[in-house]
């Protein structure tokens, strides 16, 4: 078994041991509903943690993904509202059907990814810089458009459909759907492509990579604009589901991407990790916010609480990782 | 401590390795206050010596008097304290602080934590001084030239006051006139109550520079002698090469080869002009030793590193990126294996088709089956000693790393190879198995390129020689069975 197995198995006991813990301590946490809800409740963090993953597989960071969130949540709205039709400017917009605002957003979405592209695979800045740069810069921009509040007047019907569509007969969204059907193309990637091999390869030895003929630098960008187009897609069903653009939307959301991957035993230096594991991180971080809220916890307490469990997983990797090596 | 003629005594020193005898009961004396030089090919435990000297490594036995005291260093930092210090090839100078910073460093005086400027500091930039007037105490160490950083060390070593200094292959990245102004330097530190350890393959600085030298050959100690009392290069040349004994070559059907590699004219900050060709089938040796820019030219023709010149690879200019390179047919296997070749964090299966993934793969998608077995078929080919194909690369032997990056090169299936010491670090048993490859490829119309510092390796299998000195090529041999080494190891130590 691989170490990327092991350490999803490892994983998936820890969140066995931790979902028995809750269900002992937390009132009404051994509940159908609410173990669903568990893994549908974070459907957006894991469609960020796809991009997240495969960019820390290659030794880099992306945390402008809570910014591209907002941003295109804030375009689409922008491009769809209809066009003149009062005197606040908020609530005027470019009038375009709600297919194209849509595409259009995503191609915004996808130039942030671009800009990323450039400066770190181009002009060879550390990762960690430009992205939080770039975080900030596209949730500035959504908030000029918003102009620091919220855009979600003259909006035709056609916008709130997607959003909020679930499957017949069941609570479950369709943005679900799509985060799974993501997700196992992601898997589908990462093990049975050469691109995904790709991506590992970087990770492992940047330097060997370049001199066996991998094009680094395209590889990059290819995921850096995947990256972004993952967050414009989370960031068009979020502003559909709310039928509103919201500036802040997403707010940390990068960070929540970060720390799931982290649990999932993705490797902060690059070459090793799962999108498997970073689901399971997923659902890890689901039991933790839904313990906090179940046990009536403070917003600060539940803040710690997630911290402690994140030490303890994090430290559990490490030792059960290493005792594996010899 | 008494002050005893000689500064230094080696008694019978023995350093083992797993594998081999790297320092074999080697004895000899350095004098007090004279410039000792070391030579030797590589491998012939000069480095090794000098790494137990620096605390570097653990002698496995044997004794050194240092001073005439018994020596024997745990580590870099108990050798300075006791008054060794090193030059290395790679600068040990602090680019961001200034000269004055860089000779205070590690040894500041300060006073409730506030650096202070004592008599000791000032002395120390009095020795700056006196070493090299044009550089300034207040210079930041980043504008200076890497001669005038080597400056900085010496003076810092020499202010330390230090007995010894080791200096590593100093010239090796310094021009002429800052050569001629090291030289004064080090003939200036015996009046400082400094003795000079010189290591270096340009003989022709031994017989300028040194007051003795000492000969080692595969870890044994030759002769150490006064310089005054060897004849010419000649004499030093057999002591360093000995009676090597090579394998028998045998020379290739020479048919007309078509040429499928060109160079004219290339050169970069570390190459000079350097023009050749390859012809179809051929082995070709580039000999020479550290600094030579083996390594540079390999990269240069990959496309690894920058170059101007031209290069034409089966008619058709190659343009200077490795994937480029590749696809046109050429691999390269890297010097340096762990960072360079391998993905040891990686398995094998991982590893070895990473150059020519579409033979394993159809449109993107990889085929497991395909993987496995071309890589199941490799470990057989070349006989790497692993159980499965799942295997960490970094759970290997170095030789066996070696064989995986050997293999990713052949199953991108090139027509040149290009093998940047091949056989680093790998038991005879595999090195012979490797040469058999190497041939059988020849055999099969390969071409392949070997940049070496190995002189029978190259004397082995090597149709063509080029003797490579200082970034040129400086003579060109076709190879027979009684090739003259002793003119070989002449013309890349500088001689004419």
């Amino acid at each position: 078994m691989s170490n990327e197995s092991f350490l999803s198995f490892f994983m998936v006991g820890f969140l066995i041991v931790l979902f028995g813990i809750a269900c002992l301590f937390v009132p009404n946490f051994f509940l159908p509903q609410n173990m669903l809800n568990l893994i549908t409740n974070n459907w957006f963090v894991v469609i960020l943690g796809i991009g997240v993953t495969f960019l820390l597989v290659t030794g880099n960071f992306d945390m402008s993904v809570g910014g591209v969130v907002a941003l295109s949540g804030v375009l689409s709205v922008y491009f769809c509202q209809a066009a003149n039709v009062s005197q606040n400017a908020l609530a005027n917009g470019l009038g375009l059907p709600y297919g194209v605002a849509v595409l259009l957003a995503l191609v915004c979405a996808m130039g942030v990814g671009a800009v990323n592209a450039f400066f770190i695979a181009k002009l060879k800045v550390p990762s960690i810089i430009v992205t939080l740069g770039t975080m900030m810069l596209a949730r500035g921009v959504a908030q000029v458009v918003t102009q620091g509040a919220q855009r979600n007047t003259s909006l035709p019907d056609s916008f709130g459909v997607v959003g909020n569509m679930s499957i017949p007969g069941t609570s479950i969204k369709i943005s679900v759907l799509i985060m799974l059907f993501l997700l196992i193309v992601a898997f589908a990637f990462e093990r049975m492509t050469v691109a995904g091999r790709r991506t590992y390869l970087i990770g492992a030895n940047a330097q060997a990579a370049r001199l066996s003929g991998i094009k680094v630098g395209r590889h990059l960008t290819f995921l850096y604009v995947v990256s972004a187009l993952l967050a414009g897609i989370t960031g068009i069903l979020l502003a559909s589901e709310f039928k509103a653009g919201v500036s802040s939307r997403a707010t940390g959301y990068e960070f929540d991407a970060l720390v799931i991957a982290l649990l999932g035993g993705v490797s902060i230096a690059g070459g090793f990790g799962s999108v498997l594991g970073m689901f399971v991180g997923a659902v890890i971080l689901s039991v933790m916010t839904s313990s906090a809220t179940g046990l009536l916890l403070s917003p600060d307490w539940q803040f710690t609480l997630k911290g402690i469990v994140t030490f303890i997983a994090i430290l559990a990797q490490r030792y059960a990782l290493d005792r594996r090596k010899g | 401590m008494k002050l005893t003629d000689n500064v230094l005594e080696i008694q019978d020193l023995v350093k083992d390795f797993p594998s081999v005898r790297a320092v074999n009961n080697v004895s000899f004396e350095i004098k007090r206050n004279t410039v000792h030089c070391l030579v030797g090919e590589n491998g012939a435990g000069k480095s090794t010596l000098i790494k137990i000297l620096t605390g570097a490594t653990a002698r496995t036995s044997g004794t050194i008097l240092l001073n005439g005291e018994e020596y024997n260093p745990h580590s870099p930092k108990e050798a300075k304290q006791n008054g060794i210090s090193t030059l290395f090839q790679e600068l040990n100078v602090v680019d961001q602080l200034t000269v004055e910073e860089n000779l205070t460093l590690g040894m500041e005086q300060t006073s409730f934590g506030f650096l202070r400027r004592t008599d000791r500091i000032n002395k120390m930039v009095e020795v700056m001084h006196s070493l090299e007037p044009s550089i300034k105490p207040g210079q930041l160490v980043s504008t200076l030239s890497v001669a005038k950083k080597q400056i900085v060390e010496i003076a810092k070593a020499v202010a330390a006051e230090s007995d010894i200094i080791i200096m590593d292959e100093p010239t090796a990245a310094i021009s002429e006139s800052e050569i001629a102004r090291l030289f004064r330097i080090v003939k200036n530190l015996r009046d400082r109550n400094v003795t000079v350890i010189y290591i270096s393959h340009r003989l022709d600085e031994i017989f300028e520079l040194g007051d003795f030298v000492t000969v080692m050959r595969d870890g044994k100690q030759i002769d150490t002698k006064p310089v005054s009392e060897i004849k010419d290069r000649s004499e030093l040349i057999r002591m360093m090469i000995g009676k090597t004994v090579f394998e028998e070559y045998t020379p290739r059907q020479d048919g007309c080869a078509d040429a499928i590699l060109q160079v004219s004219h290339l050169s970069n900050h570390k190459l000079n002009d350097i023009s050749f060709e390859v012809h179809e089938g051929e082995i070709v040796g580039f000999y020479g030793l550290v600094g030579a820019g083996k390594t540079e030219l390999a990269r240069a023709i990959y496309g690894a590193d920058p170059h101007e010149g031209e290069i034409l690879f089966k008619g058709k200019r190659l343009q200077p990126a490795p994937d480029k390179a590749i696809e046109a047919g050429i691999a390269l296997v890297p010097e340096e294996r762990r960072s360079q070749g391998l993905f040891t964090i990686l398995t094998i299966r991982c590893n070895v088709p990473v150059m020519n993934m579409k033979k394993i793969s159809r449109n993107g998608i990889i085929n497991g089956k395909a993987e496995r077995k071309a890589t199941a078929e490799y470990i057989g080919k070349l006989r790497i000693a692993t159980s499965s194909t799942e295997k960490e690369a970094s759970k290997l032997s170095g030789g066996n790393q070696q064989k995986v990056v050997l293999a990713k090169c052949l199953f991108a299936d090139a027509d040149l190879l290009m093998l940047d010491e091949p056989t680093r670090g790998i038991d005879v048993g595999a090195k012979s198995e490797i040469y058999g490859i190497i041939r059988q490829l020849s055999a099969e119309g390969k071409s392949i390129m070997i940049f070496s510092s190995e002189l029978p390796e190259v004397v082995n299998i090597c149709d063509t020689i080029h003797l490579l000195y200082d970034g040129s090529i400086k003579e060109t041999m076709r190879n027979c069975a009684d090739i003259n080494s002793e003119k070989i190891l002449h013309v890349v130590t500088g001689g004419q």
